[in-house]
């Protein structure tokens, strides 16, 4: 039930990795939020860019890696598999996608230091943090 | 769903507010200390303030939903797993508590150097790269580290 006979490593590394991933995309919310109200800080987008490629990346590619462990070690076969992996893979998959759209977002805040470009990071990381909250209440409850 | 697995889903919630929010203090805190303006520092530790809610109510719920869990699910109140657990997130929250009082006065000192000039000054730097300040907001994630590490491991379960 609770995690009780079921690979400890690459479940730890799992579930560290999709938390690194939420505390990453928070520390980019709040750098775009700040952002907005204080463009004369020039150091923001470039903050929010090197978190993006230096915590977050490295989080989802851990994440998404002892995922792929446990799913083949627990023996999944892709046939018959319950709801809750389904979201699990699909949003981590997709949420590949956001999140680099959300760094080059970010590296044309920091190179242009466009205010448009700093509230689609914003926008892109509440969204990602909206489906990484649907992933991991999915996955803690076994939705069925 | 059952009970217990309602309990499982905010018990994890709570981890990852906590953990989560822990891990964007931790980025900011990062950010503070490489800035090179006062101004720019205090920017950074301001931004901590509204995470401290966030990793308070993760604390709570991690602690009320696990110890909830517990009762759910018979296991035994005194087993190894569950004491470690109470004992590390007592010393997480301590330590945390700790550090996040050391970056607050380092934010206070940060904004009187602004107001007065926003020049880089060695006091900032000295405060900010204080051993004992940095040692315990590093004990608090490795505490936290080691308590998730207890969760999902659960020795002597």
């Amino acid at each position: 039930m609770i995690a009780a006979g079921r690979p400890f490593l690459p479940l730890f590394l799992h579930v560290f990795g999709a938390m690194v991933l939420v505390g990453a995309m928070l520390a980019v919310l709040l750098l775009a939020l700040a952002g907005r109200r204080q463009r004369s800080v020039a150091s923001l987008p470039g903050a929010a860019f090197w978190t993006l490629l230096v915590v977050a990346l490295p989080a989802w590619a851990l994440m998404r890696v002892a995922a792929q462990w446990i799913y083949s070690s627990e023996g999944w076969s892709g046939s018959g598999d319950p709801a809750w992996l389904g979201i699990g893979f699909g949003i981590a998959d997709a949420g590949l996608l956001v999140l680099l759209v959300t760094a080059g977002v970010a590296f044309w805040w920091k190179r242009g230091g466009r205010p448009l470009a700093g509230g689609l990071v914003g926008g892109l990381s509440a969204i990602y943090l909206a489906l990484l909250a649907v992933a991991w209440l999915a996955m803690s409850g076994k939705w069925s | 769903m059952s009970t217990a697995q309602w309990l499982l889903m905010l018990h994890v919630t709570g981890a990852f507010l906590l953990v989560g929010g822990s891990v964007a203090a931790g980025v900011l805190n990062t950010l503070s200390i490489r800035a090179e303006r006062p101004s720019e520092t205090a920017l950074y530790l301001r931004l901590v303030r509204p995470l401290i809610p966030v990793i308070g109510l993760g604390s709570l719920a991690t602690l009320v939903f696990g110890l909830w869990l517990v009762h759910e699910l018979h296991f035994a109140f005194w087993s190894f797993w569950i004491i470690a657990a109470l004992v590390l997130w007592a010393l997480a929250g301590a330590l945390g508590s700790a550090g996040g009082k050391h970056q607050e006065r380092a934010r206070e000192l940060a904004e009187r150097l602004a107001a007065q000039g926003d020049t880089p000054a060695d006091a900032l730097r000295a405060l900010l790269r204080d051993p004992r300040g940095t040692a315990m907001s590093w004990l608090a994630g490795l505490a936290t580290l080691l308590l998730l590490v207890d969760m999902i491991w659960k020795p002597g379960a």
